[in-house]
């Protein structure tokens, strides 16, 4: 899924060595920490990531700057995953059925999985581009099938196009939740209708 | 899940599974297509190698998919037709059923109208009451004519005095332009003439 088109191009701290040692002080750690959770928010946008394995990327450039032989380490990068799903709730561990509304005393227990969803986009803020969408193609009423709204040539360009299946149920969940939308059929075959 | 009952109808499930059809047929192709590309990749590399007869059975195979991709082509046309004919179906369905609406309304109110003869009756009523009150009117009007008839003429001479006068008391009475010629010194011709002449002569530069 990565294009190869435009190289992402890292931000100034990328290049500053302590900005891979985790901060002591309280406020640089603060800082830190929201200056990781914006780098991976928008490298994973460039480059339409919408779940990352934590030990594979850990390997990879968004961790782990070759050229200055400094990486995040994996507790440090679970750590920012922690901080981006408190803070305005961009990622959520994707194995079994964790709720990430824990009060707190699931630091390092309760976040153990390995995929992690990065949500450069929330699910309502998806939710709402489908409905948008829908309306604007005069689609209210009809229905279409959860695989032509991610692979069909009829949504090619607009910005969910190849968007996870996952990740469109569950925006499509939240439509449902408002009354907007119903979700019917087999496990594989699912169709959607909006109203 | 239990709150709104579904909203999906059984024509609904019938569309889905077709468009499900549609699908699959689509994914069929980009497999295929993909198989395609791959065989001319390899064709490419057997030539490179210098085997004939190898890149030659790639290509073969490459054709056969080809002509699968066409077939598939086909019947995803005639899926995408059915589709959009049970759509279509559901709008004249809907557009019947707003027509029976329409004149089933219409006919209530025509029945509340009280039907054709209640008309044409109620409308001889009107024109009856019409008439007679026209006849009303024009008796007492006759009866003003013949008693009143001086009374309202002296009323209406008073009240164009009245605006009259009015008028007089806004404008000032003009004193009226002479018309008469201006006495004319009678002496000598020559010199009347001449008078006569200036005269005319400044009513030309005046008028000049």
């Amino acid at each position: 899924m990565t294009t190869p088109s435009d190289p992402f191009v890292f931000p100034r701290e990328y290049y500053f060595p302590p900005f891979f040692t985790r901060q002591t002080n309280l406020t640089t750690h603060h800082a830190q920490l929201t200056k990781w959770s914006s780098l991976i928010l928008s490298y994973c946008r460039h480059h339409r990531l919408f779940k990352i394995s934590l030990s594979d990327f850990a390997e990879k450039d968004l961790f782990f700057n070759k050229q200055l032989n400094r990486r995040l380490s994996l507790s440090d990068i679970r750590e920012v995953i922690d901080f981006m799903r408190k803070n305005d709730n961009r990622a959520e561990y994707a194995d079994s059925d964790q709720k990430n509304g824990g009060a707190g005393k699931d630091g390092a227990g309760g976040g153990g999985g390995d995929i992690v969803w990065i949500y450069w986009r929330t699910p309502e803020e998806w939710a709402s581009l489908v409905e948008s969408w829908v309306e604007g193609t005069a689609q209210k009423g009809t229905v279409l099938t959860v695989y032509e709204l991610t692979e069909g040539e009829g949504t090619r360009g607009t910005e969910f196009w190849g968007i996870d299946q996952e990740l469109l149920l569950k925006a499509l969940q939240i439509l449902v939740k408002r009354g907007k939308a119903q979700i019917f059929g087999q496990e594989d075959s699912l169709g959607v209708k909006f109203f | 899940m239990g709150n709104n009952p579904s909203r999906i109808t059984a024509q609904d499930q019938a569309i889905l599974d077709l468009k499900t059809q549609r699908d699959k047929l689509h994914q069929y192709q980009r497999r295929i297509t993909l198989l395609t590309d791959k065989e001319t990749a390899a064709a490419k590399q057997m030539l490179a190698k210098g085997d004939k007869p190898r890149a030659l059975l790639a290509l073969r195979r490459k054709k056969y998919q080809e002509s699968l991709l066409q077939k598939t082509d086909a019947q995803l046309e005639q899926l995408e037709k059915l589709t959009s004919s049970v759509e279509f179906a559901l709008i004249q369905k809907d557009v019947v059923f707003g027509l029976q609406q329409g004149t089933k309304v219409l006919k209530e109110i025509h029945a509340e109208m009280g039907g054709i003869e209640n008309v044409e009756k109620l409308m001889g009523e009107t024109a009856d009451a019409i008439a007679y009150q026209q006849e009303v009117s024009e008796m007492l009007g006759g009866r003003i004519s013949n008693q009143d008839e001086e009374e309202v003429e002296d009323e209406l001479a008073a009240l164009e005095a009245e605006v009259l006068g009015l008028n007089k008391n806004t404008t000032q009475p003009l004193p009226s332009v002479p018309d008469t010629q201006l006495p004319q010194v009678e002496e000598a011709e020559g010199d009347s003439n001449r008078v006569k002449a200036r005269p005319q002569q400044e009513r030309q530069a005046m008028l000049a």
